[in-house]
């Protein structure tokens, strides 16, 4: 399998075409940036408006490697015990209670307090063992024996404990329990993807250690091939059409911009009502696939006439 | 030649701080990881790979971008050596000493340099150009002159920027150094032997020989061209920030009221940027509160050691204390420049002082937080402004009016600023309604454009005042008030 990546990963150009046979059109930069994570070892951080397919990216990866994709989604709050590791608290209180029961056979025989306690101490350590460790997302992906893609997705939205915490973990491929001691990446480490939607600046420390990748809304050409991959059956001159149309709607002034993930579901819907080419009053009747705020519905309205004619006329 | 080239990237690292990218060295290490793996061959590749690595955020990468095409801007010399030659011909033999001084004085003299020059060329023209047509040359001798004829672009470039470190081009800091800093480069790749075998090949014999002194001095001179060209590039790169950044701290120095108009963007960013080290700093204060939801594995992992006794108890809820601020900002004549600049400052910080409300009076004290919540900073600003400066300064009406409207907001978590120069027109001062806020905010500073020297001459009252305020400031510069600033947020825990 790792032979298989090796020649996936040769080249960028390797890289983009098997990107696109899975579905996934991405820029130079793009497949640059899955090429040195994995020939470099380093993690990406990926930033760009909602929507343009980050978490995808990682998703898409894992497919074309045919790796398991661990994905832990990040929120306010989230610590250790969720991310790494935690200790199985009900089965150690079990097995003390058990050991309780059995002490006086355990003890039999054992002469004065310090063989005692040499041999209630081989029992201690056993309830820091792995048995009774639940691992978590980020440790599970440290086991992956041939390795994975761990996708930690809105890294911004954890707290800064949390990001300091991730910072063993993708500068080294490991992680420090200190009752156990190390845990390390076995042979391949993991391909990590971090995703933010900058809602809160990341810290120096965590950026100094990925890759920086920063995915803009697509040009209409770019946009246009995605589409093309993603919805293709919808006709050529529909998919320039609508395509422009969002472009123009980009330059707007609105509160949630409509996203390439808006462009692919409105180019399903479109071709669900058989439109063969934009209208005002279809466009009027379906806004509500690509705008997601009344308000920005409202504003959008009075242009959309104009916007339509120019995406038609083109 | 690996060690050049990770020469050239340190240097290009170098023009990228000067650009405002922090790169550290972690990343560099980083860049030549890349480096090793991608090469120099393809630019875009290489483009692309160092675009990860190097820059951290968007804004940077659009500088990263500017840069790194601004910095290996190399185009293919030769094809343009060869242009230059065919057009060039008159110029062929413009002799490196007589240019040389001209440039070494400076800009000025350069124009100067040029005519003598071309005479000379002329005068050299008719007495030494012959037609030698094409044909074998020669090998030179010298080691520019085997450079020069001989060794690849890219070659030749690395010598060219070797030299250019020997002659420590990086410290270029004016644009009248140009011409010296051209002169050296030359130098150090070689020029006077090169110019001397050039001298002695035309004064030879032989057709070869002389051929290859023509040649050679073509080619010196595309040379020229070509290192004055990277002169220029680098002093675009290196010595244009330094000016700005001379300039930046000038303007942290710099009284707020002598600012001119045309340097408040840059002072917009310097205010910025000081808000943002401030943000980075104090964002991180958290408590955690001892009420909420109980963290039970880490209350149970905690109390092991007490044989699972629970007494030493955790929370789940962690609470951030964020600063209350209220800004009172005299906005009359002599004190609406340092206003506009403080308001600037409190309302960059929105992300670690969320709770600032501002208010503004000449006479009549007004509220004016909603108008920054609805516009632009500078607009809001500039509205203030507008709007309250007029009329005589009164802080006795400012602070009955601050008593009726908002003395009831005031709590033991609040801090007031005050900025004026507490010049009262000889009013009455109404010191009972500050001792009232000294009484019920946490704390109250007063912050006093003047220097302290001035404080209690003429109509200020700042001797009455001071005795109800925690502290009295003088402040007056960019770093005066990040000073103040820093100092609210710290004291906010």
């Amino acid at each position: 399998m790792a032979d298989d990546i090796g020649r996936l990963a040769a080249s960028v150009d390797t890289l983009t075409e098997s990107f696109e046979a899975h579905r996934y059109i991405c820029s130079n930069r793009i497949a640059t940036a899955v090429y040195l994570a994995y020939h470099l070892r380093k993690p990406v951080l990926i930033e760009g408006p909602p929507g343009v397919g980050k978490t995808e990216l990682a998703k898409t990866t894992a497919d074309m490697f045919d790796l398991p994709l661990i994905r832990l989604q990040c929120y306010e709050g989230l610590d250790e015990a969720k991310a790494i590791y935690e200790w199985k608290y009900g089965k150690q209180l079990l097995y003390t209670q058990v050991l309780k029961e059995t002490l006086d056979e355990v003890l039999q025989g054992a002469q004065g307090f310090a063989e005692s306690v040499a041999r209630l101490h081989e029992f201690g350590d056993i309830f820091f063992s792995e048995e009774f460790l639940e691992p978590r997302p980020l440790l599970k992906a440290l086991r992956e024996e041939h390795g994975c893609v761990l996708l930690i997705d809105e890294v911004d939205k954890s707290d800064h404990e949390f990001e300091s915490l991730l910072l063993e973990i993708l500068s080294d491929f490991q992680v420090s329990i200190p009752e156990i001691g190390t845990v390390k990446a076995r042979r391949e480490p993991p391909i990590v993807f971090l995703t933010s939607n900058n809602t809160r600046e990341l810290s120096d420390a965590l950026k100094r250690r990925c890759l920086h990748l920063y995915i803009p809304f697509p040009d209409a050409e770019l946009e246009q091939r995605i589409i093309h991959a993603r919805v293709p059956d919808i006709p050529a001159e529909l998919r320039r059409q609508l395509v422009a149309f969002i472009q123009d709607l980009r330059d707007l002034d609105l509160k949630k911009v409509p996203a390439i993930s808006e462009t692919i579901d409105w180019a399903r819907t479109l071709l669900l009502l058989h439109t063969e080419s934009l209208d005002a009053d279809l466009v009027r009747e379906t806004l509500n696939v690509i705008l997601k705020f009344q308000e920005d519905i409202e504003n959008v309205d009075v242009e959309i006439a104009a916007l339509t004619s120019k995406a038609v006329r083109q | 030649m690996k060690r050049t080239l990770d020469r050239t990237l340190t240097s290009f690292i170098a023009a990228l701080r000067n650009a405002d990218v922090r790169v550290s060295p972690a990343e560099t290490l980083d860049a030549m990881g890349a480096l090793e793996l991608v090469g120099y061959r393809d630019r875009a590749f290489l483009k692309d790979s160092l675009a990860l690595v190097l820059p951290k955020t968007a804004a940077e990468t659009e500088t990263f971008d500017a840069t790194f095409d601004q910095f290996f801007a190399f185009e293919d010399p030769q094809p343009k050596a060869d242009a230059q030659g065919a057009q060039g011909e008159g110029d062929d033999a413009g002799d490196g000493q007589g240019e040389g001084r001209g440039e070494g004085e400076g800009g000025g003299g350069k124009g100067q340099g040029g005519g003598k020059r071309s005479k000379f060329a002329a005068f050299q023209d008719a007495e030494e150009e012959e037609e030698l047509g094409p044909g074998e040359m020669a090998s030179p001798r010298s080691t520019l002159g085997r450079l020069l004829m001989d060794a690849s672009v890219v070659e030749l470039t690395v010598r060219m920027a070797e030299a250019a470190r020997e002659a420590k081009l990086e410290e270029i800091r004016v644009f009248t150094q140009k011409g010296l800093y051209t002169r050296k480069i030359m130098d150090a790749m070689g020029l006077a032997e090169l110019t001397r075998e050039i001298l002695d090949l035309r004064a030879s014999a032989g057709v070869r020989e002389r051929r290859l002194g023509q040649e050679l001095g073509k080619r010196r001179d595309a040379l020229r061209e070509r290192v004055r060209d990277y002169v220029e590039q680098q002093f675009l790169l290196h010595a244009d920030v330094t000016g700005r950044r001379l300039r930046e701290e000038l303007l942290q120095k710099v009284k707020l009221s002598n600012v001119e108009q045309r340097n408040f963007r840059l002072i917009g960013e310097i205010v910025m940027r000081m808000a943002k080290k401030l943000v980075a700093l104090h964002s991180r204060r958290r408590k955690v509160f001892k009420r909420g939801q109980l963290n039970v594995p880490r209350t149970l992992r905690h109390n092991m050691s007490y044989d699972g006794s629970l007494f030493d108890l955790h929370w789940k809820s962690v609470k951030v204390d964020r600063p209350k601020v209220f800004a009172i900002c005299d906005v009359s004549g002599s004190v609406a420049s340092y206003a506009r600049f403080m308001l600037m400052f409190l309302y960059s910080l929105e992300e670690v002082m969320p709770k600032v409300r501002a208010f503004a009076f000449s006479s009549d004290l007004a509220e004016v937080t909603e108008l920054f919540e609805r516009n632009r900073l500078e607009d809001a600003i500039a509205k203030t402004l507008r709007d309250y400066s007029g009329g005589s300064t009164d802080y006795g009406q400012a602070f009955a009016d601050f008593r009726k409207r908002c003395m009831d907001d005031v709590d033991n978590r609040t801090t007031i600023v005050i900025l004026g120069d507490a010049r009262n027109n000889y009013g009455d001062p109404r010191t009972d309604i500050l001792k009232e806020m000294y009484d019920r905010a946490k704390r109250v500073l007063w912050l006093n454009p003047e220097p302290r020297s001035t404080w209690h001459t003429g109509d200020a009252e700042m001797r009455k005042y001071t005795a109800y305020v925690h502290q009295a400031l003088e402040c007056n510069s960019l770093s005066h008030l990040n000073r103040v600033v820093g100092g609210l947020l710290r004291a906010a825990t």
